[in-house]
């Protein structure tokens, strides 16, 4: 399979207290398309900057990080984030749905950024939320909707904009066991199905089962990297 | 789906949202309102000036401006009355004869300023007869009466049916005496009325002056609407040896008020402006720094930063227009009402009258005020939604969707 993210020698140093910290130590990481990797390690041990770096959404102190071949290390603000629209799906801790949307018009709402035609916008938003169960609540605000089911809209999001790859950060860390359970069997269907590639950052022993290939973080270096 | 959002993010705190659209609205009101007070202020000032003063303009000899001499009476009265009465744009006419000399009681003396009119005429043109409180305009078989200000009056000590002598220099440079009655005391806001002037007929004064047949000045009034400056300028062609000259180039002082209420005008409109301003940088920054997460996202998403820029222009917008219509409506209502019932000024009319204004004042704009105050507030939010706006474009999407 194709390598679809590359990470060189990457580096991250926040100046932001006196002393510099070294969120991340000259990692070298490979993604192939169709991976469901985790990366994971306690709090405080990069996941989440890494994570970010890949996602194009910080930029490494020193490295460099490639999407499918492009360096986006030293890409343009506005061009990177068109190349996130295009080509990076997010999902988050905190679901971070757009409060005031329904939830048919918060996964509508990245095909709108993408100029899609409002036809193929509204039948792939519904399709979605078809396809996670969430039909039902497709008018509902995120905030007539419980942590598991705004999860799901967010992963629906996720997937509308057909990204290259979906980058979940820490995404069960606020879902009860049943509703984990739910996401992580819909997220490993649609990684079959689909060959959708996700990249978590976690420390829920219930998703690291279900990875595929587990990267483990300590202390802003990759202690382990194993595949299953 | 951009502008949706903005109206729902408009709608997310009603209180908030609610304050700001008060706040335009007590603005714009206040503007209006303000605006409305200021301008009656100003009209009143002036028509009463131009009513019983100036008229909306005059003809004199060239050099009766001058020095006031009684014998530079306007050539040919006749053609220019004539000529005056073909313009459509004039209204009314009148001439009067007008010497400087003394009016004196068996109490008091004191200078006047004795005008001679048509009584027909003159109530024409300044409705001079509106003005009579005590006593009456001039009846029609009665000679040497003469009507006087209220003040004067009081000075000179004397009541309607005293008799009073006005002295001047006739046309030869001899000293004349006439006797007058008063016929009545007029009460003006004027103070050249009420003061310092006596109005007598015409012909009496003429008589006295040596001048019969001639008068010293042509007072007209115009038709609503007529440029007066470009009607006394045609004039000026029409008798180039006479000296017309609009209410504005006689009473310049009038011109000046209208000038310096306009600049205290547009202090009011900054100070209010600037006041809805930092009321609307305050709201809109709020509205920023509570939803820097969800900015974060929406960037990190792949929401251009232009786009969230004009997100949060258009919220303010839709502040603006929510709040504009409804604070045009509420001084629109107000000036509407108070310009037929008027503002009643009279405790404090005394003071009022001493400097020339009237005690109710009915206050007044005119569509375009409107529009400049619409447009003044819209611009303003838009200018004061920069800020904020700028600030939502600012923050690093890795690190707003960690914010709290």
């Amino acid at each position: 399979m194709a390598t679809l993210i590359k990470a060189t020698q990457v580096s991250k140093i926040y100046h932001k207290t006196v002393v510099p910290v070294h969120a991340l130590n000259k990692v070298d990481l490979s993604i192939e398309e169709g991976e469901f990797t985790a990366i994971v390690g306690p709090s405080g041990c990069g996941k989440t900057t890494l994570l970010n770096i890949l996602g194009g959404l910080d930029h490494p102190t020193s490295g460099k990080v490639e999407i499918t071949g492009i360096d986006i290390t030293n890409m343009k603000d506005s061009d990177l984030i068109d190349f996130r629209l295009q080509n990076i799906g997010f999902v988050f801790q905190a679901y971070n749905l757009i409060p005031v949307l329904t939830a048919v018009e918060n996964v509508e709402f990245i095909m709108l950024l993408q100029r899609k035609d409002k036809k193929e916008r509204i039948a792939r938003a519904y399709e979605l939320l078809e396809k996670m169960s969430m039909l039902d609540k497709a008018d509902n605000r995120p905030g007539e909707l419980s942590g598991g089911q705004q999860q799901r809209v967010a992963v629906a999001r996720a997937l509308a904009s057909k990204p290259r790859f979906i980058l979940a950060d820490e995404p069960t860390a606020n879902l009860d066991s049943a509703s984990t359970a739910n996401l992580l069997d819909l997220m490993a269907q649609i990684n079959k199905e689909q060959k959708a590639t996700f990249v978590f950052s976690t420390h829920d022993q219930r998703v690291m089962d279900k990875a595929k290939r587990l990267v483990t973080l300590l202390d802003g270096s990759i202690v382990s990297d194993i595949t299953r | 789906m951009l502008m949706r959002i903005a109206w729902r993010n408009v709608w997310r705190n009603k209180g908030r949202s609610g304050v700001v659209i008060g706040a335009m609205i007590v603005g714009i009101w206040a503007l209006a309102f303000g605006g409305g007070f200021m301008r009656s202020f100003l009209l009143s000032y002036i028509q009463s000036s131009i009513r019983f003063e100036t008229s909306n303009g005059q003809i004199h000899h060239p050099e009766f401006t001058i020095d006031q001499d009684i014998k530079f009476t306007i050539n040919d009265q006749e053609s220019i009355l004539a000529h005056l009465r073909n313009q459509k744009s004039i209204e009314n006419i009148c001439s009067r004869s007008i010497v400087n000399g003394m009016i004196a009681s068996s109490r008091q003396a004191t200078g006047v300023r004795i005008v001679g009119i048509d009584p027909i005429e003159e109530s024409h043109v300044t409705q001079l007869d509106s003005l009579v409180f005590d006593g009456e305009y001039f009846s029609s078989n009665t000679s040497n009466t003469l009507l006087i200000g209220e003040r004067l009056a009081e000075k000179l000590k004397v009541k309607v049916k005293s008799k009073v002598v006005l002295t001047f220099q006739d046309v030869n440079g001899n000293i004349t005496a006439g006797r007058f009655r008063v016929a009545g005391i007029l009460h003006a806001a004027s103070i050249v009325i009420n003061e310092s002037s006596a109005y007598v007929r015409k012909e009496d004064i003429n008589r006295l002056l040596g001048i019969e047949g001639y008068v010293h000045e042509i007072a007209y009034t115009t038709v609503e609407g007529t440029d007066d400056q470009a009607l006394a300028d045609q004039l000026k062609n029409d008798f180039p040896s006479e000296k017309t000259e609009s209410w504005e180039e006689l009473s310049p002082a009038l011109v000046f008020m209208q000038q310096m209420m306009g600049a205290t005008l547009k202090i009011l409109i900054v100070i209010i402006m600037t006041a809805l301003a930092f009321g609307i940088v305050n709201t809109m920054l709020m509205a920023v720094l509570e939803r820097i997460r969800e900015l974060g996202v929406l960037m990190a998403l792949g929401m251009r930063r232009t786009r969230v820029f004009l997100m949060i222009m258009i919220e303010t917008l839709l502040l603006s227009v929510a709040g504009g219509p409804l604070g045009l409506a509420a001084g629109y209502i107000t000036i509407f009402y108070l310009g037929k019932r008027g503002i009643d000024l009279t405790e404090y009319s005394a003071g009022l009258e001493a400097i020339g204004y009237e005690s109710i004042l009915y206050p007044s704009l005119n569509l375009n005020d409107y529009i400049q105050i619409g447009i003044g507030v819209v611009l303003t939010a838009m200018l004061a939604s920069l800020y904020p706006a700028w600030k939502a474009t600012r923050y690093n999407p890795a690190e707003a969707i960690h914010s709290l």
